[in-house]
Order: C-alpha cells, then structure tokens, then sequence
C-alpha cells in the first residue's frame, strides 16, 4: 500500500466489487493538514449559490400548506390570496408562502445568532480575544464557518469577521421580505436555504465560543450524566429555576454558589437549552453536573404552576411571553437578564444587590431586570435562599389540593371546549368525566401527551384551571418523572471521523439519525425513546441535541436504564450521542462537512456547493425534528436541506407551510453525473424529500431506514440498508414495502438469506432476468451497482468539463 | 336522519373560504357521483377499532384506499386492500396531473378523509384548496374548515351514527 499515490484513484470498468479503504485515510487526512487553496464561494452573498438551490428545487418541489389564506403584511391589504390568487401588490398565493417561510427561517437564524453575537462578546470582553479555540482532539475546528466563510477560525478574535457575515446577510435576507419586489417563490425558496445555511454558521461561532471558554466537553464520549425529570428535582430546597438558550449568566450563578460554598444548599434547575448547557458548564474534567435538568419547554409552566421554583432567572429564545404573571400569582420573583426579554420590569443592572433584594423579598417589585452577570451571579443565589423561607411562611400554595381538585372536576359540563382549543385535541372532557368517579389514568395520559401551552384554561366556560387539574391529578406520575441525559459533548472530533467515515460512506453504518428540536410532539414523548431504540439496536448513529436529548433521557428499560446508560456514546453505529444544545447542531451539519474534508480530501474552504454536492451522494444522514415548533427548527431543518440532508418533521410541522418533495415516479428527477466521464446516471429515489411530514413514529422508522440510502452506498451497504428498510417496513407496517425492488442494483444488494426468496419475486413480479445457476440478476434493476462511480449533481465536477 | 351540520365553532380560522357543512346522505351522494373516489385514511384509526371497522366498511364498498401513516396494517390485517402513502407526498401527488394514481389508471376527482388528526388534516386541505381543483370531504369528529365538504363537530355517539348512515347509503 504505501507505494499507492495520494490523491485520487479511479478503477474503471470494476463491478460487484467490494473495496474496504483502510491506510488511505491517512494519507488523505495528510492531504487535508496541507494548506487548501480557497474554493469558488468564500462567503456568498444572497444570489451566490442560486443555482445549486434551484437544481435542488427541481428535484425537490416546493409543497405549499397555507397557515392563512390572507395576507396583512402592508396597507395595499389584506388581502385574500385564497386559491393561488394575487394580492394587490401582485405577490400569489405560492410566493407568499415562501416568503412567509423565508421569515421563518431568518427568524430563526437571528435567534441562535443573536445568541451567538451575544456570547462571543461576552466571553471576548471576559477571556480576550487571543483566547483559543479549544473543542477537542480535532484540527478542523468549525467545518460550517469554514466551508461557508472560508475563514478558519483559531480564536474567539477569528469569529467576530465570521458573526459579522452572518449578520449583513441575514439583513439582506430581511430586506426581500419587504412588499413587492421578489415574485417568484422559487427564489424565496433560495433565499430561505441561504438563511438556512447562516444559521448553522450563527450556532457553530456560538457552540465553538461556549466550549472554548466555559469548560464544556471537549468532543468527549464519557461527558458525565445528569439528573433529569420533574420528580429529580428536591422541593424541600430553596430552589433556583433557569429557563432559556444561554448559559452565561448562569455560569456566573454557579460560580458565585461554588465559592461561597452554598452550592449543596440551592437546588438549582433548569428548562430548555439553558438547562443543557448548565449540564455542560465546567465538565470537561468530568465531575457530576452543576444543575438539574427540569425538561423542555413542554414543562415551563407545569413547573412553574407546581408552585416548586423560589426564584426563576430567564435569558432568551424559547421562554413563555407570560413567565412574570404566572410566577407573580406564586410570589416567585423573576429575574430577565438579556435584551430580548425584559417583560416590562425595571432595570436593576446597575443597583445594589441589597437594594434589589430588597425589593424583591418585600413584594414591592415582582421581578428586575439585571443585564449586568456578574451581579446576576451573586444577586441570583442569595435571593433563592431568602425567598424560600418566605414563600413557606406565606403558605404559598400552587395546584389545587385533593378536596378542591374533587370540586373542580365536577364543575365540568362536558361541553368539550377545552378539546377543540387544545393544540392536540387532547381528551380531556374524558378526562373530566372519568376523573370524576376517582379514575385519573385519563388525565395521566393527558398530561404525558400534552404540551403545557394553558390554551384549556382560557376556553373553559366554569373557569376550571384546567392544566392545574391535570397536573394534580397526575401527580403520581410525574413524581416517577426521572431519567439521564448525558451531558452534551460538543463535535464529532477529526479522529472519530477518521475511524467511522468510511463506514457512512459505504453504507456499512446504515445512516446517521439526529433527532433534534423541540417538544411538540404528536403522540406523546415516548415516541421519540421508542424510535431512538430501535434505530440504535440496528447499528444507526443516534445524534441529538436540545429538547428531543433531554425527552430520550425520560424513559427506563426493564433495567431501570436510560438509552444513555444502555448505548455508548462513541461516534460508531449503534451509539447514542447527545451533542449539545440548540446551537450544538451546528455539530451534526458539521459531522456530514467533516467527513468530505477528512475522508474524502474534499476541499471545503469556502467551497460550500461542491462540499454539500459530496454530503448529498454519500452520507446516509436524515434528520428528524419530531416535535419542531420553533422558527429555530425550520432554520436548523433548511441549513441542512441546503447540504442535501433530508428533515422529517411531526405532523405539528405542516404549520411550518411548506415541505420539499421529490416524485419517485418522473425518472428524469433521479439522475446524477458520474464525475468519471460526465455520463448521467440514474439512482434511486432517496432520499425522496428534503423536508417533509410524517404521521406516526410507525411510519417514520422504516421512511428513516429508506432514506439513509445513497448512491455511494457498497452492496454490503445498501444490503444492510435495505434489509433494515424491508424488516422495518413489516414491523410496522405490516407489509413489505411496495417499491424495495427500486434500490436493487444487482443481487448482492440482496439479504443473504433471502436472496433466493427476493428473486423469485423479482422474476415473478417485475419481469426481471434471473441466472438461476449463478444466482445473478441478467436485467431489470434501473440502477447500477459501480462502487467506481462518482456521482455528483455537478457538470463542472466532471473529468473534461473544465 | 343524522344532522352533522349543526355546530361548525372553530377557534382558529384560515381565511375566508370555509368548508360546507354537510349530511351523511350529501356525502353518499357525492362519493356515489364520483368517478374516481379515494379513501385516504389516516392513523387515529389504530387507536379506535370501531373507526377502523368504519373504514372497512366504507372500502368494502368498492372505494380505493390511499392508507397513510401506519393505518396500512389495519387494513391488511383485516384482509382489505390499500396502499400505504405518506400523507403529505400524497397530497403532492393528487395535485400533479400527470401522477397516474395508486393504479397506474389515472388521478381522482373526489377525496374522503378519515381518520387524521385536525390539525395536521386541515394543513394538508389547506394545499388542496389553495392549489388544485380537487373536491374534497372529511368525514372526522370536528368541522375541518378547510376541506370542500365537511362534518360539523360531533359527539362520539353522533360520528358513529353518522358514518354508519353514510356508509348505508353508498
Ligand atoms: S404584501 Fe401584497 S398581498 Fe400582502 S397585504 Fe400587501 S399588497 Fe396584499
Ligand atoms: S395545556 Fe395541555 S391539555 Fe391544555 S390545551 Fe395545552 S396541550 Fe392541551
Ligand atoms: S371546557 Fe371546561 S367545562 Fe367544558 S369540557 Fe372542558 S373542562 Fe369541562
């Protein structure tokens, strides 16, 4: 092997040919350390990548689900857009909606950047901006802002050039909203997959700053576990309840508790990603995490209503617009410490911690706004165990108690309002009736199915607080609420790509499956735990991060174990890795961009069509975002729509109005350039979407096993992937799946046990030339099995073109 | 006689153009008429066995079956015929005039929805409404705004009796 040139290596004229790649992956990853040329588009503007989003378009149709059939948007309106119609400034129906999910998007995008912007000067004003980026073993340090930016980034200093990108484009993208101008929703659509693309930048240049300067997990498979649940957390305690996206004045809070030695006697928990990354905070030594993690955002105001938390700190992003009344009717003080968030409360930032206290402790005040973190810090801690003794004294008292549950159950009329507002249209007048003879298996199944949004409460004609009554009468149920989550390790480090890409590529590891996003699930969060396991036992690479890390962390095996205890946390198939927060999935685009540049010598640098072109024929990844209600997830899903992996959203996410769908049954959509010779050559229909819906986890689990497929795929490979598809398929659906024949390129792509069985209905069903000497299939298959060929959706990529 | 037209309360509403209320007995009508109908059924009917068999009996009458979300095994495992599709690549489909349908004869005129959750439902008519000609019924316990036609919403016992009304009369 050593005298096999380094560089490229073709084998023509080779089929059925299985070749496992072993010491040129250090000869490629030799390549990458060598300085790279930059590539065509270092920090595209709006327009610059068109053409690749366009050809992703024609494949990938946008699927318009209108939200509203009006538009309000300037005073030429409203205007009714019923039917595809025009409004009067001449927009229809179509390019408004992608429009609208263009706003989306770039909503989304701001929030994490906005984030991003916000920490990076926080820890440059704190650390320096000479201080390095450190997030593990890798050299290849941020893939996103490198492939797009063509910056490689070595200190905080080196992200500012990259944040500022991010920022002018996003406003560029803000300005097309504007009435009139843009018509065309195919632009839109491109448009939207730029915001897409900023945004994974946005969440990397926040991740890479975290890491680096708080002490989080360095890409480290043994990042400790922590508590999770609502019945994890100690209600005999003061307790200190953070809900939000950003960890920074939290960290000041645990700071201040660890040095004045109180931190045993605060409980202090969290909500949302904040609460991840508190689990994050200071771990990379390991060490048992800081904070409890409370849950999602599905549990803020049964949290809160449960009447537990003494004090609640909020930063941004996902946090109820009504934390200050809710927490006001309990007595507990809140405390906003970014701009995005300040709820009308005066601004303490430059008081004395007395005085706020004070103030606080009295009632005179419900809340302050305290933008200074250090004095967060010390401000924080020292109210919690001054309002606890009060709010006991004061006999506080949140859910109703057994007697007055009892009354308000039979207050209920039956007139099944609460159902019909209810996002899920959960049972709940069920609930009342069975509730009433003492039977309250009904609200337990409602409160593990429902979201937390108090849309119940405003409907009831009775004026029954209806979340209280579920909550109560679930109260066994969520006392048991309590798991692990591993702590978020950060990246997928340059040696883990080095040992597992040539598995992904070949398809040996059938796929990458990141669960991602938020809460709003459609059936329950048990769903996720049950996907994530069957997946995990099939050798898939689980990735997750946020809310769907901390809800796979809730459920217990007949060993009492989390999926966290029960799988790994390498990066190799069959192993269940929790990232990080919402800004860690910058890690999982990141993961696909390291495997071209490591493993396949790809130059990313500021190269982002030719390196997305590369994720999107070869690495078998989907994304799932079960229970996606934010703008952040359309934004997270369309960055990595715009590298060619494919998003699966719960059904809540058809209100995000528009999905991208292939048609398996128009052959011209399905065909790629072999860069060999510039020949098209048609492949499978996978995967078959860029985004779209799925009803039921049922439905999801062998949709998930099809769509890992990819044309790169070895016969092991797509034989592995097909049988999962295949057994998947009849687990679930009970049936075997009508188009598995289409994924057959020659008969070693065929189980091996069932190979003579799949032939025969090959011959029998679809009129297919079987050699039933040799076993081998004569003609049929569409697609060809080349383990030589280099698809690529890109002319200018292949031999002669330039 | 069902009445099913009764109480069409919505709390959130699309726009101005909303589904028409109507009888089992308008719905037969409809669906008899029809020259290609289609059954697309949805998976609540997994957690319903009197729905399920509702859904039967409305195939059993000789309407083509688009079965989404994993209502597939039902069906088959009562011995009917249907073929699984993703909802939303469905929808996708139906709009596209040259699909030639789960048979390979041709698209349909006529779509009956049963079995779906409102909110993800009424998303999916909304693109049916907005972007193609295609009339289409849901025959769920709560008013879908945004079908063509649509039941009111109605008590439990009320969608039993409503079904089996419109089921006799196919
Ligand atoms: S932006 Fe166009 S469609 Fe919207 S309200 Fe104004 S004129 Fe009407
Ligand atoms: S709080 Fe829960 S039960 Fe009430 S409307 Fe919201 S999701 Fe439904
Ligand atoms: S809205 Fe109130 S009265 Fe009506 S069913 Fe629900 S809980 Fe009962």
């Amino acid at each position: 092997m050593s005298n096999v040139p380094k560089g490229q290596i073709s084998i023509e004229e080779l089929e059925n040919v299985h070749i496992t790649i072993g010491k040129i992956v250090g000869a490629i990853e030799e390549k990458y350390e060598k300085t790279e040329a930059g590539g065509m588009t270092p920090k595209p503007g709006v327009s610059a990548l068109r053409d690749w989003d366009h050809s992703l378009l024609s494949r990938y149709q946008p699927v318009y689900t209108p939200m509203c059939d009006q538009c309000c948007y300037c005073t030429f309106g409203k205007c009714d857009l019923t039917g595809n119609k025009e409004g009067a400034c001449g927009i229809n129906m179509e390019g408004h909606q992608a429009r609208e999910f263009l706003l989306r998007v770039i909503t989304g995008a701001a929030a994490h950047s906005g984030h991003g912007r916000h920490i990076l000067h926080y820890l440059t004003d704190k650390y320096g901006k000479d201080h390095p980026i450190d997030v593990g073993p890798s050299n290849l340090l941020a893939p996103n802002i490198q492939t797009v930016t063509g910056i490689e980034p070595k200190t905080l200093g080196d992200l500012e050039p990259a944040i500022e990108y991010v920022e002018e484009q996003l406003t560029q993208l803000l300005a097309t909203v504007h009435m009139g101008q843009e018509g065309a929703a195919i632009d839109f659509e491109s448009k939207a997959l730029h915001g897409g693309m900023l945004d994974h930048v946005g969440m990397e240049i926040s991740d890479l700053a975290q890491i680096s300067c708080l002490g989080m997990p360095k890409s480290d498979p043994e990042a400790p576990l922590a508590e999770i649940g609502m019945g994890c957390i100690d209600a005999t305690k003061p307790m200190l309840l953070a809900i939000g996206h950003n960890v920074a004045g939290v960290a000041n809070i645990i700071d201040y508790m660890e040095e004045k030695g109180i931190a045993d006697q605060v409980e202090l928990g969290g909500l949302c990603c904040t609460a991840i990354d508190m689990t994050r905070y200071q771990m990379d030594q390991g060490g048992v995490p800081h904070a409890k993690v409370v849950g999602t955002l599905a549990k803020e105001l049964k949290m809160i209503r449960s009447g537990i938390p003494d004090v609640i700190v909020v930063d941004e992003q996902c946090v109820r617009a009504d934390v200050l009344q809710e927490a006001s009717r309990l007595s507990i003080p809140v405390i906003t410490t970014n701009d995005k968030i300040m709820y009308g409360l005066p601004n303490r930032s430059n008081d004395n911690v007395d005085d706020i206290i004070e103030d606080l402790t009295s009632g005179k005040e419900k809340g302050a706004l305290v933008l200074d973190l250090d004095l967060l810090g010390e401000l924080a801690p020292r109210l919690t165990l001054e309002m606890s003794p009060i709010r006991k004294e004061k006999g506080i008292k949140a859910l109703p108690n057994e007697e007055e549950l009892k009354v308000l159950i039979d207050k209920c009329v039956q007139c099944n309002a609460c159902e019909l507002v209810c996002p899920n249209n959960l049972p709940i007048m069920k609930a009342m009736e069975i509730g009433a003879d003492g039977d309250f298996t009904k609200f337990e199944f409602v409160h593990d199915q429902c979201a937390g949004c108090g849309r119940c409460d405003q409907a009831c004609p009775k004026e029954i607080p209806v979340l209280d009554v579920i909550e109560k009468a679930s109260q066994k149920a969520i006392m048991e609420e309590k798991g692990h989550i591993r702590s978020g390790r950060g990246q997928i480090s340059d040696p883990d790509i080095r040992a597992e890409g040539v598995n992904l590529v070949m398809g040996t590891t059938p796929g990458i499956i990141a669960l991602v996003g938020c809460s709003n699930y459609p059936d329950g969060t048990k769903d996720l735990y049950k996907m994530a396991d069957e997946m995990l036992r099939r050798n898939y690479i689980v990735l997750t991060s946020g809310c769907s890390a901390m809800d796979l962390g809730m459920y217990k095996d007949e060993n009492g174990e989390t999926l966290y205890e029960k799988y790994p946390s390498k990066f190799l198939g069959g192993n269940l890795i929790n990232v990080g927060s919402c800004v860690s999935n910058s890690h999982i685009t990141g993961t696909a961009i390291k495997v071209a540049a490591i493993f396949a010598q790809r130059n990313i640098t500021g190269n982002f069509e030719e390196t997305a072109d590369y994720i999107m024929n070869r690495i078998g990844a989907v994304g799932v975002a079960w229970g996606a209600y934010s703008q952040k997830a359309a934004s997270i899903g369309t960055g990595c729509n715009r590298y060619g992996i494919p998003v699966v959203v719960g059904p809540h996410g058809s209100k995000y109005r528009r999905a991208l769908i292939g048609k398996p049954y128009v052959e011209e959509d399905w065909k790629v350039f072999d860069a060999r010779n510039g020949e098209e050559m048609p492949i499978s229909a996978s995967p078959e979407f860029l985004l779209t819906t799925v009803e039921t986890v049922e439905e999801l689990m062998p949709m998930l096993a099809k769509n890992c497929i990819r044309p790169s795929d070895n016969n092991m490979g797509r034989m592995i992937k097909l049988t999962h598809y295949m057994e998947l398929s009849q687990k679930y659906l009970g049936h075997m799946p009508e188009d598995w024949y289409k994924f057959v390129r020659s008969e070693t792509d065929l189980p091996l046990a069932k190979r003579e069985e799949l032939l025969k209905i090959l011959e029998k069903d679809q009129g297919w030339e079987i050699d039933w000497k040799r076993k081998k299939i004569l003609s049929g298959p569409t697609t060809k099995l080349d383990v030589t060929a280099q698809p690529t959706n890109l002319k200018r990529l292949c031999k002669g073109e330039c | 006689m069902v009445d099913t037209t009764k109480n069409t309360l919505v709390y959130t509403t699309w726009g101005p153009k909303s589904a028409k209320p109507v009888n089992p007995i308008t719905i037969s009508k409809l669906v008899s008429k029809a020259k290609r109908p289609l059954l697309v059924a949805g998976s609540e009917l997994m957690k319903d066995e009197v729905m399920l068999e509702k859904a039967v009996a409305i195939a059993s009458k000789g309407i083509p079956v688009a079965a989404t979300g994993h209502s597939i095994k039902g069906f088959l495992d009562k011995g009917v015929e249907a073929k699984y599709n993703n909802i939303h690549s469905l929808a996708h489909f139906l709009g596209d005039k040259n699909w030639t349908g789960l048979d390979g004869k041709g698209g349909y005129d006529l779509i009956l929805f049963f079995g779906h959750k409102k909110y993800y439902l009424n998303q999916v008519l909304s693109g049916f409404k907005n972007f193609t000609d295609l009339k289409t019924i849901a025959i769920e316990r709560h008013f879908m705004q945004n079908a063509s036609f649509s039941f009111g919403n109605l008590k439990p016992d009320l969608h039993v009796e409503a079904l089996d009304e419109l089921i006799e009369n196919l």
